[in-house]
C-alpha cells in the first residue's frame, strides 16, 4: 500500500540514528536564565517584573493586551537581574528577563482545570495565560489558533507527528515517552474547536511510535475518534499544508488557512504543553529539543527550561567539537544559523544542530540550467526556476502570477538545485520586496 | 567557547543540499550517449570514433579557450562542452572531415552557447547549430552517406539514406532494397537495430532507447517532450500517407527527440510547455520531410521550437490550493 502524501518533496539523508533511540535528557536547572519578553508570531510583550524581583518557576513576567500574543513565564525561581536586549535565535536582538536562579524551587503554577467542564472561553484564556504557542517551530500563539471564526467550522484536528526535519527526534521521543500526555492534549484540543474527528499523523520512519500512541486512544479520547495514520518520509511532510493534503485530501488555499477548509494542526508537542497547561495548571515553561550534528559529540534528546544558553549546556550536558563551524536554531532544512552559542532555548526551539567545516561546506553558484529539479521538489507546486528568473530582471508582478507568495521557504528547491543556486534566500527577499512594492501601491491608490 | 563561536558561518537555510550537481548530471547523459556512439563504431567503423573525438576535444578546447580570453572562470569540468562534442559528432556522417567537425563544435560551443552567456544562457541547442551551420556550409560533405558496415546486400562505397531515397522519389520498396531486406518487418527490424546509412549515432533506436531509459531510470529526463515528439511525427506522417513506424526510426527523430528535444537549458520547463514542444518539433520536421527540400526536419524541428520556448514557459500549472478566480456578473 502507497502511504498518504502530497505532490513534489525531496528524500534528504535522515540522520535521526544518533538520536532517535536516546531517551530525552531532564537537563538539571541553570543557574541563570535568559528569557526573552517575546516568542510569538504577535504583538510585543512588556515586562510584568523589574530589576530585583524575586520570581518563581511558572510566574507570569511578560505579556500584552493584545492579540494574538502569548505571555512568557519564569522558567527558574530566582532573582530578576537585569532586562535589556539579548541576542534571540531569530537573529534579531529582543528585549529579555536575565533571572539568576536562588536555590529553591518554589513554583506559581496555575490551579488545574478541566478543559472538558470548563467553558470554551475559559479553556482559550487558560491556553493564553499558559503561553502555549506552537512547538514545532512556527510559534504561533495555541488559544488563537484553537478559536478560529465561527463562520469556519472545524470537523479534523490533526496531531503532528511527521518530524521531517533531518537530524531532529524529539516529537518521536515525546510520542514515545509520553503518549498519554500527547493524546490527552489531542482530545482537549479536539474538544475546543468541536472537532468531531482527531487524527495522529506519524511518517513511517517513525512506524513503531504508531501503536505506542494508538495504545492511549481508549484511555484518553474521552469520546473522540481517533485514529492514527502513517504518512510517507519525505520533506516536508510535517508542513502545515502538506501534512492536511495528506490525511484528507484537501488543500489549503491559496493565501489561505487550515481553518478556511476545516482542519486545525498542532504539533506533538504542544499538545503534551496543552496537556500541562489544564492537567499541571503548568505554563510553557520548558521544552524538549534535540542537540545533533556532525560537530555535537553527545547527541542528545534533552528537556530544559526555556531561556537556557546554549553555551551553559558545554560541557556538562553535551560536548562540542573543536571544528565547529554552523550552529543551527531547528533543522538543517528550514533552522537558523546563529552567530554565537550564548542563544537561550526559545518556545519554537525543536533541535539545535552543529555542524563541522565540512558539513558547512559553501557552494559556488552557477547559472540555472533549467533542469526543472526545483519545479518537481516544490511542495507548492510552484515553478522556482521561473520565480528566480523573474526576481532577478526585476519583475515582481511576473513572481507574483507565478506564486512568489505561495512559497513557504521549505528548502526544498535550494536542495535539489545542482546550480547551488540560493532559490529560497531568493524567494525570502523577494517576497519582502513584492510585499513593500504592494504597500507603496495601496498608499498611491493604485 | 567563546573563541570558537567568533568563526562560525552563517548562511541562509536550507545548510544540507543533494549531493548531485551539474557535473554529474552532464556525467549521466554522457553515459546515456555511449551506446549510440558504440553502435556508430560498429556500423560505421571505427572513424566513428574519431571523428566523436575530434568534435569533443575541439568542444572542450574552444569554451576553455573562449572563456579565458574573455579572463572568464573557465568550466570544462562541468563536462557540458563534453556533452555538445558528442551530440555533433553522433549528428554527423561518418565520412564528415575531422577539420569539419572541429569547426561545427567550436561554433557550436563559440557562437551558440558561449556568446549567450555560457551554460544556461544559450536559447538554442548550440548541437544542432552546429550542425544547421555545417549543413549551409558544406552541403556536399553533410550528404556524402556511408553505408553501414553490416548491410546485406550493398558494395557501394556511397548511399543514401532511407528518407534521401524517399526524396528522391523513390519508394519503401527501394529502402528496403538499400537495406538488402525484401520484407516490411525486416525493414523495421534492420532499423530499429541501426544497420543503415544515416549519421554516425542516429540509426539504432535500440541503442538510443538504452540510453534514453537510463535517463529517465535516473530521473534525468522527463518524458513528456520525447513522448510527445515521436507520437506526433508517428501521427503526422501517417496523415501525410507516409508509413508511420518507417517515419519515426527512420532519420533522427530518436535521437533527437530523447536526447536533443530534452536538453534542459532550450526546452520548456513547464509541464504544458514541455508537451507543447514535442509537439511542434514532431510537426516542423514531418512538414520539412513532406514539404521541404531537405530530406529530414528534426534539426529545424527542434532549433525552430527552441525560439519559442519563453512563450511556451508561459502555460504555468495550477499551484498548490489554486483557487479557480470567482466569475464577475456584469
Amino acid at each position: 500500500m502507497s502511504l498518504k502524501t502530497f505532490r513534489g518533496g525531496i528524500h534528504p539523508s535522515e540522520h535521526k540514528e544518533p538520536t532517535r533511540d536516546l531517551p530525552i535528557e531532564y537537563v538539571p536547572a541553570p543557574t541563570s536564565v535568559v528569557i526573552h519578553l517575546t516568542q510569538a508570531i504577535g504583538a510585543q510583550n512588556q515586562p510584568l517584573v523589574k530589576v530585583g524581583d524575586r520570581v518563581l518557576k511558572g510566574q507570569k513576567i511578560g505579556d500584552v493586551q493584545a492579540c494574538p500574543a502569548a505571555a512568557v513565564h519564569a522558567s527558574i525561581t530566582g532573582i530578576v537581574k537585569k532586562i535589556e536586549p539579548a541576542p534571540q535565535s531569530n537573529l534579531k536582538d529582543g528585549m529579555a528577563v536575565f533571572i539568576e536562579a536562588d536555590g529553591t524551587d518554589e513554583t506559581a503554577y496555575m490551579p488545574p482545570l478541566d478543559a472538558f467542564v470548563c467553558s470554551r472561553e475559559e479553556a482559550i484564556a487558560r491556553l493564553r495565560d499558559a503561553g502555549v504557542v506552537g512547538m514545532g517551530g512556527a510559534s504561533f500563539p495555541t488559544d488563537v489558533k484553537l478559536a478560529p471564526p465561527a463562520d469556519k467550522p472545524v470537523d479534523t484536528i490533526i496531531a503532528n507527528g511527521a518530524e521531517c526535519e533531518p537530524y531532529l527526534t524529539i516529537d518521536y521521543r515525546t510520542m514515545i515517552e509520553s503518549p498519554a500526555d500527547v493524546v490527552e492534549g489531542l482530545a482537549i484540543a479536539a474538544h475546543i474547536v468541536g472537532a468531531t474527528r482527531a487524527v495522529v499523523a506519524i511518517e513511517s520512519n517513525k512506524a513503531d511510535a504508531l501503536p505506542v500512541i494508538e495504545q492511549q486512544f481508549a484511555g484518553h479520547n474521552h469520546g473522540i475518534p481517533m485514529e492514527a495514520v502513517l504518512v510517507a518520509t519525505k520533506y516536508p511532510e510535517g508542513g502545515e499544508k502538506m501534512l492536511i493534503k495528506a490525511v484528507t485530501g484537501r488543500e489549503v488555499p491559496s493565501h489561505g488557512l487550515p481553518a478556511d477548509i476545516g482542519v486545525i494542526v498542532q504539533n506533538v508537542g504542544t499538545l503534551k504543553a496543552i496537556k500541562e497547561a489544564f492537567a499541571d495548571g503548568k505554563p510553557l515553561i520548558e521544552r524538549g529539543f534535540t542537540v545533533s550534528g556532525g560537530a555535537c559529540t553527545t547527541p542528545k534528546n534533552l528537556y530544559a527550561p526555556i531561556g537556557t544558553l546554549i553555551a551553559d549546556l558545554i560541557p556538562n550536558v553535551i560536548q562540542i567539537s573543536d571544528d565547529l563551524r554552523k550552529v543551527m536554531f531547528g533543522g538543517p532544512m528550514m533552522g537558523v544559523a546563529v552567530p554565537s552559542l550564548q542563544i537561550p532555548v526559545a518556545k519554537g526551539t525543536s533541535g539545535i544542530v552543529f555542524f563541522t567545516a565540512a558539513e558547512s561546506r559553501q557552494y559556488q553558484e552557477r547559472q540555472c540550467i533549467r533542469c526543472g529539479r526545483c519545479a518537481d521538489a516544490c511542495p507548492a507546486r510552484l515553478l522556482p526556476m521561473l520565480l528566480n528568473a523573474a526576481l532577478l530582471s526585476d519583475d515582481l508582478n511576473r513572481a507574483d502570477a507565478i506564486g512568489l507568495v505561495d512559497c513557504f521557504e521549505c528548502g526544498a528547491c535550494s536542495y535539489v538545485c545542482p546550480a547551488r543556486i540560493p532559490l529560497t534566500q531568493q524567494f525570502k527577499l523577494g517576497k519582502d520586496l513584492l510585499r513593500n512594492q504592494r504597500a507603496k501601491e495601496a498608499r498611491h491608490g493604485k | 567557547m567563546e573563541n570558537k563561536a567568533m568563526k562560525l558561518i552563517l548562511s541562509g537555510a536550507p545548510h544540507f543540499v543533494t549531493g548531485n550537481d551539474i557535473q554529474k548530471t552532464m556525467g549521466m547523459v554522457i553515459i546515456a550517449l555511449l551506446p549510440a556512439l558504440a553502435g556508430g563504431v560498429y556500423y560505421f567503423g571505427p572513424r566513428a570514433l574519431l571523428v566523436t573525438a575530434v568534435s569533443v576535444v575541439s568542444a572542450v578546447a574552444a569554451e576553455f579557450l573562449f572563456r579565458t580570453a574573455l579572463r572568464r572562470e573557465t568550466h570544462i569540468t562541468d563536462l557540458s562542452a563534453v556533452i555538445t562534442g558528442m551530440l555533433l559528432a553522433l549528428i554527423l556522417p561518418v565520412s564528415s572531415p575531422l577539420w569539419m567537425a572541429a569547426v561545427g563544435s567550436a561554433f557550436a560551443i563559440v557562437v551558440a552557447k558561449e556568446l549567450f552567456g555560457g551554460l544556461g544562457g544559450n536559447f538554442a541547442n548550440p548541437a544542432l547549430v552546429g550542425r544547421a551551420i555545417l549543413v549551409m556550409s558544406w552541403p556536399a560533405f553533410m550528404t556524402r552517406w556511408s553505408p553501414s558496415l553490416h548491410a546485406a546486400a550493398v558494395d557501394a562505397t556511397t548511399t543514401a539514406t532511407p528518407l534521401g531515397i524517399l526524396k528522391l522519389g523513390g519508394a519503401l520498396t527501394d529502402v528496403m532494397k538499400s537495406v538488402g531486406v525484401s520484407e516490411k518487418s525486416a525493414l523495421y527490424l534492420q532499423m530499429f537495430l541501426g544497420n543503415r546509412s544515416g549519421c554516425i549515432g542516429e540509426t539504432s533506436g535500440l541503442l538510443l532507447l538504452l540510453g534514453a531509459a537510463f535517463l529517465v531510470v535516473t530521473r534525468i529526463i522527463d518524458l513528456r517532450t520525447p513522448v510527445a515528439m515521436v507520437a506526433t511525427t508517428f501521427a503526422a506522417s501517417w496523415l501525410f500517407g507516409q508509413d508511420p513506424v518507417f517515419s519515426v526510426l527512420a532519420g533522427g527523430i530518436l535521437l533527437g527527440a530523447f536526447f536533443m528535444a530534452t536538453d534542459y537549458v532550450t526546452t520548456p520547463v513547464t509541464p504544458a510547455g514541455k508537451w507543447a514542444f514535442g509537439i511542434g518539433a514532431g510537426f516542423i520536421t514531418v512538414l520539412i520531410r513532406q514539404l521541404g527540400n531537405f530530406p529530414e526536419g528534426v534539426t529545424y524541428g527542434i532549433l525552430l521550437m527552441n525560439v519559442v520556448v519563453p512563450y511556451l514557459d508561459k502555460i504555468i500549472p495550477h499551484k498548490f490550493g489554486f483557487v479557480k478566480p470567482r466569475k464577475v456578473n456584469a
